[in-house]
């Protein structure tokens, strides 16, 4: 039960565009090891700016 | 054994399909249930989705599950993320589905149902679908990326530097046009404009929470956020019934466009934690959830459609938008049956999120389809408006006049029946003062909304009160309405600014710098003030703006969607596809005959209802007040249409150089890297 709330969460938030960010720290464990992932907070406000800086995230 | 059936089943859906296009066609007299018109769309797309979309990801593009897409290659936790396919429909449907499907079909319905239908069902089936999915495919096999680099890839510089400057000037046009329906949904109206005021602070508040107090809480913020939009309805009211607090939110139009402009100009320089992001997240939970209530109160309801199948506005007499049914049907619907704006999601963050290559079926030609039923749904729910309301609604002031007797004696001269007092009665059921030339589509979609969602769920006794189910129901709608309508006007700023910084830091470095507060501010205002300049121009049209802006923002979207079609002809000519390029290069001939003829029309047309250069001129020689204003604004609207056309010419006879040389040098490897080196 808990897992299936979870898995609704993580579909919902991926719908509206929410980041991502455990699963940004697995890619950078599994692809970066060497190199310190950004903190959540940074994460969070660079997803956030990326959205907004340029077409192919909205339409009319 | 189970093929025979199988293809038996969809000689079933097909009949079924044809039987109801042909009630809905050959229907004269009474209403006719809008059952008929939801069978004959799913219908439609079930068919086109499963032939259509089938032969192009297979005899086209060969789509592969084992092929790796960019998401994997180059996944980074960031852009770049494989993703299950359902979500990314979700994403891809949540982003491709704006204001645009709703407003379009609501005021293409003075034609009647019947050309509207028509054009949503083949526009998507054959164009929009298709389109879509081809630019989802091709940016698929090229790392994801944009339209505009793939139109300098494939075709040539000179083609993807019209795409890049007819992108931002379909921006501004498009934002300019969303601000005036807001400014006309909320006009005069203290209930809708209260309500829509607290979505920023109410935004604010989520942002703040967002980023200090539960960072990073999606789901919980937005949860909060719904609460208190439903508070801020009732808030609405609540001023609303005080007349000492109302006159103050009571606003006429230029206040209206002043205040929406402060606040897109708030949005653009603001940081996006603060507003954009977390309105983003409330307008893309409410959009979504609409759309749903929407279709099962429709489905449960199954309305009479009110309107005739084909109204005698089909002539080019029509008060909402001016022109004949052809080729104005086509301008007036864009998104819904094809939108040249999703070639830009499709080459955008979808892309970069697919994990498995067939699974741009479902989401490129699939969501289309999808977005197409939501257009339909929006012209179920005009239609099934007595239509001598609809017009009330949605015909300008310069043509009702300013009372319930004018607008009854106007509509009556029109053909279509209504009484003074039942539009009075109607504007007090939904808790307004008036409803009479709210043009942009908004208010009348909202009240056919209202019906619905009021006939599934309240009790008729409630509705004749005034405030009452009704009321609530049809501030709902206008809430959802402009929210959705903001956060694209929003969102469309700030990406305005960004390109317009990218374009001024090519002439001088430190403006494109997107950190330094002066470039920002500089570029905003800009931004802001020239689709401040066409807000301002609608909003003092008498003929309500929208039958002049509404049609330019249709032009340059299809002027787009040439754009899309042309690279992804030169992507299936390029691939040795060249006996299958009638797949876009139909659908692509098509739109260059539509937005060739309503730009010339709009440009040259003598009469001046249609015509800007016409308009301008008749202006002029009435010496009315404010007629070299007036001038002045038609003569940019036809240099704007001009420039669109120009661009549409260039794309194609660039293309057509580029075609040729393919078609000479038929497939082979060697050739075909000769042709794309030169």
């Amino acid at each position: 039960m808990r897992r299936l709330l979870a898995s609704v969460r993580g579909a919902l938030r991926a719908i509206v565009g929410a980041p991502d960010y455990r699963r940004y720290l697995a890619h950078m464990a599994r692809a970066h090891p060497g190199i310190a992932p950004l903190s959540r907070a940074a994460y969070v406000r660079e997803r956030e700016a990326a959205r907004y800086d340029r077409p192919g995230t909205r339409c009319c | 054994m189970r093929a025979p059936l199988r293809l038996l089943g969809w000689c079933v859906v097909a009949c079924i399909g044809a039987a109801a296009i042909a009630v809905l066609a050959l229907h004269r007299g009474e209403t006719v249930s809008a059952a008929w018109l939801l069978t004959a769309a799913v219908a439609t797309y079930a068919i086109g989705y499963r032939f259509y979309s089938r032969l192009i990801a297979t005899r086209i593009f060969g789509l592969d599950a084992a092929r790796v897409t960019p998401a994997v290659a180059h996944e980074d936790g960031r852009d770049y993320v494989p993703t299950n396919r359902w979500i990314v429909f979700g994403h891809h449907f949540a982003a491709i589905a704006g204001p645009g499907p709703l407003v379009g079909p609501t005021l293409a319905a003075q034609f009647g149902y019947l050309p509207g239908a028509i054009w949503i069902l083949i526009g998507c089936v054959l164009g929009g679908a298709v389109q879509d999915f081809v630019i989802l495919c091709a940016s698929l096999r090229r790392d994801g990326r944009s339209l505009g680099a793939m139109a300098a890839d494939e075709i040539g510089p000179v083609a993807g530097t019209t795409a890049l400057v007819a992108v931002l000037g379909i921006m501004i046009i498009l934002v300019a046009v969303l601000a005036l329906v807001v400014v006309n949904a909320l006009k005069a109206s203290p209930w809708g404009t209260v309500t829509l005021a607290l979505t920023v602070p109410i935004a604010l508040l989520l942002g703040v929470y967002l980023r200090f107090l539960r960072p990073d809480r999606v789901l919980e913020a937005t949860a909060i956020g719904l609460v208190l939009l439903a508070g801020a309805l009732f808030a609405g009211r609540w001023v609303a019934e005080q007349p000492a607090l109302a006159s103050h939110f009571t606003l006429g139009p230029l206040a209206l466009s002043a205040w929406i402009i402060a606040y897109a100009f708030a949005a653009s320089v603001l940081p996006v934690w603060l507003l954009l992001a977390p309105r983003d997240y409330l307008s893309a939970f409410v959009k979504i959830g609409v759309v749903l209530a929407l279709a099962i109160g429709i489905v449960i309801l199954l309305p009479p459609l009110r309107m005739p199948a084909i109204t005698p506005f089909v002539n080019g007499t029509g008060p909402v938008i001016a022109g004949k049914v052809f080729p104005f049907v086509c301008i007036t619907i864009a998104c819904g049956a094809i939108s040249g704006f999703h070639a830009l999601i499709a080459s955008g963050t979808t892309p970069k999120m697919l994990a498995h290559e067939p699974d741009a079926r479902p989401i490129g030609y699939g969501a289309m389809c999808l977005e197409s039923l939501v257009a339909i749904l929006a012209l179920i729910a005009a239609c099934s408006l007595t239509p001598g309301v609809y017009f009330a609604i949605n015909a300008p002031a310069g043509l009702l006049g300013t009372t319930a007797e004018s607008a009854a004696h106007a509509v009556a001269g029109w053909g279509f029946q209504v009484s003074p007092s039942d539009l009075t009665t109607l504007a007090h059921q939904v808790g307004e003062t008036s409803l009479l030339s709210r043009t942009g589509g908004a208010p009348s979609l909202a009240v056919g909304m209202a019906q619905v969602f009021a006939g599934v769920l309240g009790r008729p006794a409630d509705h004749a009160a005034a405030g009452g189910g009704l009321a609530l129901w049809y501030h709902f709608a206008i809430m959802f309405e402009a929210l959705f309508l903001l956060t694209t006007l929003d969102a469309g700023t700030r990406v305005g600014r960004f390109m317009l910084q990218d374009l001024a830091g090519r002439v001088w470095a430190p403006l494109g710098r997107v950190g330094w507060y002066p470039a920002v501010i500089l570029c905003s205002a800009l931004f802001v003030g020239t689709w401040g300049l066409f807000l301002y121009q609608g909003v003092t049209d008498p003929l309500g703006g929208v039958n002049s802006l509404w049609p330019l923002f249709g032009i340059a979207n299809q002027l787009l969607a040439a754009i899309a079609l042309a690279v992804g002809t030169t992507v299936i000519m390029r691939m040795g596809k060249a006996r299958y390029a009638a797949v876009t290069l139909v659908p692509l001939a098509w739109l260059v005959v539509v937005a060739g003829s309503a730009g010339c029309l709009k440009i040259f047309s003598s009469d001046p209802r249609l015509g800007f250069l016409a308009h301008a001129r008749q202006q002029l020689a009435a010496h009315v007040a404010h007629a070299g204003e007036i001038a002045f604004n038609d003569r940019l609207d036809a240099t704007v249409a001009a420039a669109a056309l120009v661009a549409v010419l260039v794309i194609l006879v660039e293309s057509a150089r580029v075609w040729i040389r393919l078609w000479r040098a038929p497939y082979s490897g060697d050739r075909l890297l000769a042709v794309a080196a030169d």
